[in-house]
């Protein structure tokens, strides 16, 4: 079928001969997953929405803050201000961008619960995560569906970037058989330029195209990893998968499985999130009901709840991200006293 | 016996990029490590030749041992 005449918007990317009409239409037809919209995310769904990637779902359990800003380009003040989830603020800026494409928002913490209906219809999964909890439940979840998916992160002036193409490439697992056990440095702790983000946001989206346009045998199949201050690219071989891995070859998914799958997390920014309380949350009642007990303010996706120290931001689905602590059991128990036990 | 190290990623940040350098026969690739001050906790894979490694992993004279970080951020 012809692209239409509006598709003005893609003549550049047309003329270049590795897409071509024939690579736009079948961009058109591509779905893919976000796994997680922070600062590689924003980058790659940016590049995949102007690049007419027809189905974008954008998922993300967090909400835009001031501290975003610097790196994560689809968001803005306003956002910030309003603490709209990033999946929502991310869909509408995308579709600003780019009318042609389709732009789901999805606010949810990615779960072995949930994995399934998010991931199970997109042919193409792009990390943009932050932690590797969430990349050994994507890992094991593609592996096991046969579904590729590309590995992006991202930390001080570094970026690291692999495409796991099940049965041809290694895995995120053959690279990283181990969940840290140490304190990893995150963007927190070792801070994170916006170029060095939007270097292998760029790299990986790269990846993505030639995965939908028949140039998947130009994929790369290598860990690549680029600094962008110290100005280093260095490459792995990635093609191999390691002899005993426990997810591709020895087919073992304890992370899909649910097991150590914690129900209080860390965000490693003074602040602890619970969603271990799986519930329908009706945020204008709870809003009028928090009137007495401090400031509240509801933007219809979320409700913010402040009571000092605390600060309090509860999801619909009863999930709840409390900033001001990182004792669980102090943000656990504010959270019994204001939403219920 | 020498060793030619790659450091990769954040694990270059006042290190260096890559090095020839010296140790005792025998030595594994904790050694390395410990030499290096890097903590095994934070390796995210080893390499000596461009193959998978484990820390236990004997070195011998003149191999290329590249060391990368887990990078989590996003």
């Amino acid at each position: 079928m012809p692209l239409p005449a509006s598709n003005d918007f893609y003549s550049r990317q047309i003329l270049f001969p590795g897409i071509g009409e024939e690579g736009q239409r079948k961009l058109r037809d591509a779905r893919v997953a976000i796994a997680g919209c922070g600062a590689t995310g924003s980058a790659i769904a940016s590049l995949l929405a102007r690049a007419g990637v027809g189905f974008l779902r954008i998922i993300d359990r967090d909400y835009v803050e001031l501290s975003n800003l610097q790196r994560q380009t689809l968001f803005d003040e306003t956002d910030a201000a309003e603490f709209l989830p990033k999946a929502v603020a991310a869909a509408r800026r995308l579709s600003l961008c780019n009318s042609n494409v389709t732009i789901e928002a999805q606010v949810a913490d990615l779960t072995p619960d949930n994995v399934d209906p998010l991931l199970g219809d997109c042919s193409l999964i792009m990390d943009g995560t932050d932690n590797f909890e969430t990349r050994y439940l994507i890992n094991d979840y593609a592996i096991s569906k046969n579904v590729p998916w590309i590995y992006t992160a991202a930390i001080g002036s570094v970026g690291v970037t692999m495409n796991i193409l099940p049965g041809e490439t290694a895995c995120v697992a053959c690279m990283f058989p181990d969940s840290p056990r140490g304190s990893i440095e995150t963007c927190e702790t070792a801070g994170i330029l916006n170029a060095a983000v939007t270097a292998i946001g760029a790299h990986a989206a790269a990846e993505a195209l030639k995965f939908f346009t028949g140039a998947k045998h130009l994929m790369r199949r290598t860990l690549l990893t680029e600094d962008v201050w110290w100005v280093d690219h260095a490459e792995l071989p990635a093609e191999a998968p390691r002899p005993d891995c426990r997810c591709c070859m020895r087919r073992q998914f304890p992370h899909l499985a649910g097991e150590n799958h914690p129900h209080i997390t860390l965000c490693g920014r003074n602040s602890v999130q619970i969603h271990e309380q799986r519930r329908t949350i009706d945020l204008a009642q709870l809003e009028q009901r928090l009137q007495a007990h401090g400031a509240v303010r509801n933007n219809g996706f979320a409700l913010r709840f402040w009571r000092d120290p605390y600060e309090l931001t509860l999801f619909s689905d009863g999930r709840a991200i409390i900033k001001g602590t990182t004792d669980v059991g102090i943000a656990r128990s504010f959270y019994a006293r204001f939403v219920g036990a | 016996m020498q060793i030619q190290v790659r450091l990769y990623a954040t694990f270059r940040a006042g290190r260096f990029n890559e090095q020839m350098r010296d140790y005792p026969p025998g030595s594994t690739i904790k050694d390395v490590l410990a030499d290096l001050a890097i903590d095994e906790a934070l390796v995210g894979t080893l390499f000596v030749e461009f193959k998978y490694a484990t820390s236990d992993q004997q070195l011998h004279e003149g191999v290329r041992l590249g060391i990368f970080p887990v990078v989590g951020g996003g």
